[in-house]
């Protein structure tokens, strides 16, 4: 299910770059915050994308895995004195090892047990990790103040803060990482094979169980990666990851199932979207509007698309 | 058979004396509603705890011991409506106490209403609540400022603040709220306050010369990129600039306004509750916030030293919330009327609290008067604090001043 670009996708890019251009003479600082933004959102959702294309399982709990990561974070600069930049390792193993107990111990097991069932299941490890971190830090919001994170710059007369280009370069990095990954090893090509057809797979003796294993650890620990640098800016609280669920899914719905490279895109699209909004007196209100709204656009396009075939 | 009947005598005897110890001491149920999963809730049942201890160690009340009854309303309406209906039927409680939030109040208005139990209640501050329940609730107490009795009271702040200090001015007011019904209502009502100080009226009739307003997601809501808005703010450039949203907003909002250089001369928060430690973060420094209390009181007001200590000695944490002492107050106000009506009897202990005047740790002295709609109201003020060095000081009202405003802001 994982697609390559294709003609559509350069067509896109196209568009992208004009109306990015265009925004940038018009609003800079919005194409700025956008494209930051934007490139936030496709980190976070290239694992939520990844499990739904390779064990198509729709994860509920992602975002609680993403505020799972912020507060390890925040545990080891309160108490050791870590710099989340320091913790950038620890963190993402310890998620892929939580990613790993969670699918053995519920996800294994609901795999052919339908998509109501999964739902069910990701929903409730959601509510479980949430009402967790309640019970321990309280609703209170924690937080990891570091100046680097609040640093900016003046280019042409603009004034932006730069911490937030290295959502950008991860997202980049995760991006190519995946790609190189599931072409050029032997367990990516394997974890392709099992996306494309499981049990076409399972026959030609590839281990379908490690590979979703694998995959789900994986996913978590990107999860993890991306948390550990979002910890320096924002507040960390039990519910601070879980508006990132129905984002992640809805760049997966947008870019198309599989399609890792797309999400990058529509991440950045939907990133200057609302910040273009934003950037209106009185349009906050509507960022999610259009968000969403352009989401059921795109698909519904699709879908009519698809329909005339 | 006679030393039988004696004996039989003698029993029956003392178990009417022992019963009617017991009738004499069974104690008087205080019912509270609190939201225990926040530190708001967790840090008021604490303190409640606190005010039942003292009193029981002092004797307890009308020679009966108090019980303090907590059920936990989850910040849900229909777990707190629900609460009070268990508190009322299955404890069968004597009072009800206690209460955060404006939305559960709202939803336990009606079985407050059937039950009228005497209500002294210390949280909710939207007048919603109050339209709610009526001008005929004589048995209703609230304690809290309602959100128009806020807004004079900052209007009558930053008033006094700026005939004080001549160097000071609050002409320029931009107001950033989140795009929810608390923030929405806030805007509301600084629009109200603004028309008025156009004709020179309202709280505000003396220093407001221009108003404007954006609003912004909540982090708390999934949003917390603030950018787009302070600049709309850096644009107006205000005098004083008041963000109205959650404490999630707390850090990422002051940072990102240092990160585009906005630093406005005043710059005020003005969330229900605080990030934990706000006051270590180095951006916290002379940020202005509304509240009830500031830790510092101690260092003013003996109650508020007396309440400091005693908190930290019973549960080994210290009161980060101004709901802490106010849900000391709630139930030492209540106790002190009971003492003063000397019965549990309804009219008289309606009467006592109406006359009875309590020093609160709050910082202020607790006296029942008239609101807008309700006849049973406590205090009417917020204070203007500012963290000052990492800690929480008053800067207004100046009779429990802490210390000097710092002014301007920024590094």
């Amino acid at each position: 299910m994982l697609a390559a670009a294709s003609k559509k996708q350069y067509l896109f890019i196209a568009l992208l770059v004009i109306a990015a251009i265009v925004i940038g003479f018009w609003e800079p600082h919005a194409l700025i915050y956008g494209i930051q933004r934007g490139s936030l959102y496709a980190v976070i959702a290239l694992p939520l994308a990844l499990i739904l294309g390779i064990l198509g399982v729709l994860n509920l709990a992602h975002g609680e895995f993403l505020t799972v990561g912020m507060y390890a974070t925040f545990v080891l600069f309160s108490r050791f004195g870590v710099d989340p930049m320091v913790s950038t390792v620890p963190v993402t193993l310890l998620l892929a090892v939580v990613g790993v107990a969670v699918y053995l111990l519920t996800i294994k097991h609901v795999l052919k047990a339908g998509h109501l069932s999964q739902l069910l299941i990701t929903f409730g490890i959601s509510l479980v990790i949430s009402e967790l971190i309640k019970s321990i830090y309280t609703t209170q919001p924690r937080g990891v103040f570091t100046t680097y994170s609040y640093s900016s710059t003046t280019l042409a007369g603009i004034r932006f803060g730069t911490y937030e280009f290295l959502y950008l370069l991860i997202a980049v990095a995760v991006l190519v990482g995946l790609q190189l990954f599931l072409k050029k090893t032997r367990l990516g090509q394997a974890t392709f094979a099992v996306g494309q057809n499981p049990r076409g797979a399972s026959i030609v003796g590839i281990n379908v169980s490690f590979v979703y294993l694998f995959v789900f650890g994986l996913s978590i620990a990107i999860v993890g990666l991306a948390s550990v640098f979002m910890v320096p800016r924002v507040s960390i609280f039990p519910g601070a990851g879980t508006p990132y669920t129905m984002k992640s899914f809805a760049l997966t719905a947008m870019a198309g199932l599989g399609n890792l490279n797309g999400i990058l895109l529509a991440g950045i699209a939907l990133g200057i979207f609302e910040a273009v909004v934003n950037a209106i007196p009185g349009g906050s209100g509507w960022s999610d509007v259009v968000f969403f709204g352009v989401l059921i656009l795109v698909i519904m396009t699709r879908a009519i698309r698809e329909g005339r075939r | 058979m006679k030393k039988i009947s004696l004996a039989s005598v003698l029993l029956l005897i003392a178990a009417l004396m022992l019963s009617s110890v017991s009738l004499a001491a069974e104690p008087i149920k205080f019912g509270a509603v609190n939201p225990l999963g926040d530190i708001t809730g967790f840090q008021t049942t604490r303190a409640m705890e606190l005010a039942v201890k003292e009193i029981n160690e002092a004797g307890g009340l009308l020679g009966r011991p108090v019980e303090l009854i907590v059920v936990d309303d989850e910040m849900r309406p229909e777990i707190g409506a629900a609460a009070i209906d268990r508190l009322a039927t299955v404890d069968n409680v004597d009072f009800f106490v206690g209460g955060m939030g404006s939305g559960v109040h709202l939803a336990q208005v009606p079985a407050l209403k059937k039950y009228e139990k005497i209500t002294v209640w210390m949280g909710a501050a939207s007048h919603q609540v109050e339209i709610a329940m009526g001008p005929d609730a004589d048995w209703y107490f609230h304690l809290h400022p309602w959100d128009y009795q806020q807004g004079a009271s900052y209007g009558q702040g930053w008033t006094d603040i700026a005939n004080a200090h001549p160097e000071i001015g609050a002409s320029r007011i931009f107001l950033a709220y989140e795009e929810g019904a608390f923030g929405t209502d806030s805007y509301l009502a600084y629009l109200d306050l603004y028309e008025a100080a156009k004709d020179g009226e309202g709280p505000y009739g003396q220093i407001l010369n221009d108003f404007a307003g954006a609003s912004f997601t909540s982090a708390l809501l999934g949003g917390g990129d603030y950018r787009a808005m302070l600049r709309q703010a850096m644009d107006f450039d205000p005098d004083l600039f008041i963000w109205a949203g959650y404490d999630a907003d707390a850090v990422p909002m002051v940072a990102q306004a240092m990160e585009l250089g906005f630093e406005p001369p005043l710059f005020v928060g003005a969330p229900p509750g605080w990030p934990a430690n706000f006051g270590d973060n180095p951006l916290s420094d002379g940020v202005i916030l509304y509240g009830m209390w500031a830790p510092a009181l101690k260092e003013v007001s003996e109650i508020s030293n007396h309440f400091w200590n005693e908190y930290i000695k019973m549960h080994g944490h210290e009161p980060a919330t101004y709901f802490a002492p106010l849900g000391y107050t709630n139930i030492m106000f209540l106790a002190e009327a009971i003492k003063a009506a000397g019965t549990l009897e309804k009219d008289a202990v309606i009467e006592a609290l109406r006359t009875i005047e309590y020093e609160s740790p709050i910082g202020a002295v607790l006296k029942i008067e008239p609101s807008n709609i309700i006849s049973n109201q406590g205090f009417t003020s917020q204070k203007i604090l500012q963290y000052i060095d990492g800690e929480q000081h008053v800067i207004w009202p100046f009779e429990y001043a802490t210390s000097e405003i710092k002014y301007p802001f920024g590094r």
